[in-house]
């Protein structure tokens, strides 16, 4: 048909330049902020506003690696976001397996339950989390931290892994159960690799939500050099001084760990296309 | 010997075990400590003076905003979330093509799910700010109007202002829920489609989205649950606006605690648990409807 | 992604077992811990431990002064001094959590005290202040830190306010000098908005961030206040007639866009950009504009509504309050012992900018010509009411709703908030 033919020939040309479009819409306010990390802090409530710094100041990035709270801040996040995905990701793995492939009494209970409490925003519950805590005799430590944030992230790894389990069609794995893979290898050899997608992205979620938490990270960790960064950057604007500059230039900073990871796996979301299997 | 597929109690427990404890530990214990508090009465420090029944209840619902705080949630619930299941199901169809760049559009889109978005709210108070925003400076600069707009404190801008962002920073990961869905979708089910002639259109909706529909379920369900506890979108971009007429719930909730009159720590987790109520009726309204339409289709 | 298997599961059952007991721990145990004051070492003298939880002024001078205070405290006293940072914007939720939790700070520094004070929480001046110290302290704000006869907010720095003006558009709008009534200030203000190319008389800030301090400043300055004679006067004909004042402004568009829904910093902000006329402002805001070095300001006395009238000024405090715990009460009186030392609340006060809170104090800083206007009327500033508990739920209400006064109705909104704070008391 023509429209198709037409369509063919520029496709290769079209394309890419309708990705640059896509990747514009989303990285424009990252744009702004990228500038505003470039210019003094006063330039960036000036009224009227100009688009591009009206001052250029390039010390910031070098400023705020060079702020040894900074640097603590950054290295909290890492670890609790680290820590806490893996937990995540072990813990939820063998939960939605066994959901998802072995009918069992409260089954639907456990996924209902799992939702659940999502539904509680943790502002709601950081004064039964401080408390816990505190009389574990573990607020301030990492730990607290850790395990937090990997109970807050558990229902949507869950989830989505039971989603991914409860796809893959009975043969195969009766395939392999007929050759004698008991659960747990199944799980692993077969499993994992088809899920794979599923699992990146509740890697990718996991690690980005804790990267970004806020509250309970603000109540549970007392100690300056123990903060993550969401909390710790708070201290660049006060209602007293602002350095807006030094907010955005540690704020960019804080996303290029995230997007490393991404980038990282990202080419595993595309995983289970080829897994075809059983036919 | 059991039945294939049929497990029993001992074994799922060391299945679900560590996700039990940490749930239990971590979720259902404070929430708990919740239900105490909604049934305490409290002093303006935060010193707990004794029980109060239910009367924390009866206050934050006798209280006046009520009313325009629960229509402020459904409205901003109801239009991030399906502009975003929207917006979403068209990226993934693009992020999943094959083209020179791709990968690097793939980084971008992830940006605003990486940003914090307490980051992110303050930025966007900032672009949308009436005297030094970026955005009134484009739209001034492009002669599209000849004054600013005051993103932030017209009432009838705000809302849209906060949805807007609200959808912004909920595409990437609703996006990439589709795309792992998609990318499970074995390529032999397109191929049948085109040998078939069917037109691109009519295989996506015939076969491409009815095999998508566990992941939008799941997307849907959790960005409703996500979305009705955004705080800091709404909390920063409502800073400037005094009382409660552009709160939802959540920020509700939060200025009952603190930043109220009433600086009630005891009505503020009333509120908190009528939050989860409002949100476990929504959930369990939209699987209804979804599941009829399944069994219907 | 893939997992050993026979390891997996040995983890998996440590995990559980784990887990398991220090929930149980959490399940047993009853109520959370209570004061932290510690036992020490062998000798005669007991070390403590206490805890401040600071809220945080500026980045580089807050923190930077308390850790070394604490490592100073520490070589005097042998105790010590455990410091948490929190920003100002988080600091009411993190003492509301501490607090509910029955695991308050030993100290707190915090922008209100009589509540806390009201719940039998703090020790009084009486418990933990040398005589000497409290002597020092400048009258008004041991008034304003004194509750049912007895001291238990501490002063930690104060600030004034006056009214800041921008000289080249003074000039340029022919303005000889600042104005001295509320005659000349409006007609300032219309001579600088018609200016034009989006210059602004005045900057309004009456959004819910701090619209109490906005209000008080000008409501002093008509003979009118918060309360008298511990009657609440919310709604007093001149407060009334203040208000009134305020919203005109904005109806005849003397200032700037929305001035409901605009903040201290946003007015600030505009300020510093030298498209505005007059705002009211402190110190922080004198240091961003000799440091930007943009604007050519002057500072002056507030006008008031009366011809001759005395200006008043708007003073504020933040306190230093001591939780009661056993066992703390030595270490605490050592620690306002070591703070009012000249060289430690001065040195803290003059790096983050701000104004002194004792008598020496203005003795020192009597050198910084700069100061001068502000440190002839500390003594005499006028404070909000944060000696009535009451005020910490009228200040909320204020903040959440004096803003509606500029579209709606000045005297309704005044009543309305007269009958909350009767109410309250």
């Amino acid at each position: 048909m023509n429209g198709t033919l037409s369509w063919r020939r520029i496709r290769p040309a079209a394309m890419p330049v309708i990705g640059l479009g896509v990747a514009l819409a989303f990285l424009w306010p990252y744009l702004v902020m990228l500038l505003d990390a470039f210019r003094p802090s006063g330039d960036v409530v000036t009224t009227p506003p100009s688009l591009l710094p009206r001052v250029w100041k390039w010390t910031t990035f070098g400023e705020v690696f060079g702020d040894e709270r900074f640097r603590a801040w950054l290295l909290t996040s890492v670890v609790v976001a680290v820590a806490s995905t893996i937990i995540v990701v072990l813990v939820a793995v063998p939960a939605a397996y066994f959901t998802a492939r072995f009918r069992f009494r409260g089954r639907i209970a456990f996924l209902f339950l799992v939702l659940i409490t999502q539904m509680f925003s943790p502002t709601s519950l950081v004064v039964g989390i401080y408390r816990e805590f505190f009389s574990l005799n573990l607020v301030n430590t990492y730990l607290a931290l850790i395990l937090t944030n990997a109970a807050f992230n558990l229902a949507f790894a869950v989830w989505i892994l039971h989603g991914f389990f409860a796809s893959i069609p009975k043969e195969v794995e009766e395939a392999a159960e007929l050759d004698g893979c008991g659960p747990v290898t199944r799980l692993r050899r077969i499993m994992l690799p088809l899920t794979l997608p599923g699992l990146v992205t509740a890697t990718i979620f996991t690690f980005i939500a804790a990267w970004n938490e806020y509250v309970v990270a603000l109540t549970l960790m007392l100690d300056d050099n123990k903060k993550p960064l969401t909390v710790g950057i708070n201290s660049y604007v006060t209602g007293y001084e602002q350095n807006w500059d030094q907010l955005f230039g540690a704020s960019i900073i804080a996303i290029v760990p995230v997007v490393i990871l991404f980038a990282i796996i990202e080419k595993h979301l595309v995983g289970g296309l080829t897994a075809g299997s059983v036919k | 010997m059991k039945r294939r597929g049929e497990a029993s109690g001992p074994v799922a427990l060391l299945w679900l075990g560590p996700a039990l404890l940490l749930i239990a530990g971590v979720v259902v214990y404070p929430a708990v400590e919740l239900v105490k508090a909604s049934l305490s009465r409290y002093s303006i420090t935060g010193l707990r003076k004794g029980d109060a029944g239910l009367a924390n209840f009866r206050g934050v619902l006798a209280n006046e905003s009520l009313g325009t705080v629960l229509t402020n949630t459904v409205v901003w619930v109801v239009a991030v979330v399906v502009l975003t299941i929207l917006v979403s199901l068209g990226l993934a169809q693009f992020l999943t093509k094959e083209f020179w760049g791709r990968r690097v559009v793939r980084w971008a889109v992830i940006v605003p799910w990486a940003a914090s978005l307490v980051i992110t709210a303050r930025l966007f108070s900032l672009i949308y700010s009436y005297y030094y925003g970026t955005l009134n400076a484009v739209l001034l600069g492009l002669h599209v109007v000849d004054t600013p707009i005051d993103f932030l404190g017209d009432d009838r801008w705000i809302m849209p202002s906060m949805v807007a962002v609200g959808v912004f920073v909920s595409i990437p990961f609703t996006a990439y829920v589709f795309v792992a869905g998609l990318h499970a979708i074995p390529g032999e089910v397109y191929e049948a489609a085109r040998i078939d002639g069917a037109s691109p259109w009519k295989a996506w909706r015939l076969i491409t989205l009815p095999l998508l529909r566990p992941a939008v379920l799941v997307a849907t369900v959790l960005n409703m649950i996500y979305v009705f506890n955004s705080f800091p979108i709404i909390y920063t971009l409502n800073e400037s606006n005094p009382g409660f007429g552009h709160d939802t719930t959540i920020t509700f909730m939060y200025k009952l605690a603190f930043k109220s009159a009433e600086k009630d720590v005891g009505q503020s987790a009333a509120a908190g648990l009528f939050n989860v109520l409002l949100i476990l009726v929504a959930v369990v309204a939209y699987l209804r409807v979804s599941r009829w339409r399944e069994e219907e289709s | 992604m893939r997992t050993t298997t026979s390891g997996h599961t040995a983890a998996l059952r440590w995990g559980v077992l784990a887990l398991g007991a220090g929930l149980a721990l959490a399940a047993c145990s009853g109520g959370t811990g209570a004061g932290s004051a510690g036992g020490g070492g062998g000798s005669a003298k007991k070390a403590t431990t206490i805890k401040l939880v600071a809220a945080e002024y500026s980045k580089d001078h807050t923190k930077a002064f308390w850790d070394k205070f604490a490592s100073d405290y520490k070589a005097k006293t042998g105790n010590t001094l455990e410091v948490q940072i929190v920003s100002w914007d988080d600091i009411d939720q993190q003492s509301s959590t501490m607090v509910q939790n029955n695991n308050p700070p030993d100290i707190l520094n915090l922008n209100a005290y009589a509540s806390y004070a009201k719940d039998g929480l703090l020790y009084s001046a009486d418990d933990v202040l040398s005589p000497s110290v409290k002597s020092d302290m400048i009258d008004a704000f041991v008034k304003s830190g004194t509750y049912q006869g007895k001291m238990y907010g501490m002063p930690d720095l104060s600030s004034a306010r006056a009214m800041f003006y921008n000289k080249a558009l003074f000039t340029k709008a022919g303005i000889a000098a600042p104005p001295k009534t509320w005659a000349e200030f409006e007609q300032d203000a219309t001579k600088i908005a018609g200016l034009g190319n989006g210059s602004i008389g005045y900057g309004l800030p009456l959004g819910p961030e701090e619209s109490q301090g906005e209000f008080s400043i000008w409501m002093f300055n008509n003979g009118g206040d918060w309360k008298k004679d511990g009657k609440w006067t919310i709604n007093s004909p001149q407060n009334v007639e203040t208000l009134t004042f305020l919203k005109s402004l904005a109806t005849k568009k003397l200032t700037q866009n929305n001035p409901g829904k605009t903040n201290r910093q946003d007015a600030f902000d505009l300020f510093a950009s030298g498209k505005v006329g007059m705002v009211v402002g402190f110190s922080p805001l004198a240091a961003t504009l000799d440091a930007a070095k943009k604007v050519d300001y002057g500072v002056a006395p507030m006008p008031t509504k009366a011809d001759g009238g005395e200006p008043q000024t708007f003073g504020v405090t933040d306190y230093l309050m001591a939780f009661k715990k056993k066992g703390n009460q030595d270490a605490v009186k050592a620690f306002y012992d070591l703070y009012y030392q000249k060289d430690q609340v001065n040195t803290f006060i003059k790096a983050e900018g701000f104004l002194p809170v004792t008598k020496s104090g203005i003795e020192q800083f009597k050198s910084d010509t700069k100061l001068a206007t502000y440190l002839e009327t500390l003594p005499n500033a006028h404070l909000t009411p944060t000696d009535d508990p009451t005020w910490d739920k009228v200040k909320l209400a204020v903040q959440q709703n004096l803003g509606t006064a500029v579209t709606g109705d000045p005297k309704a909104v005044l009543d309305k908030l007269q009958k909350s704070a009767e109410a309250g008391s």
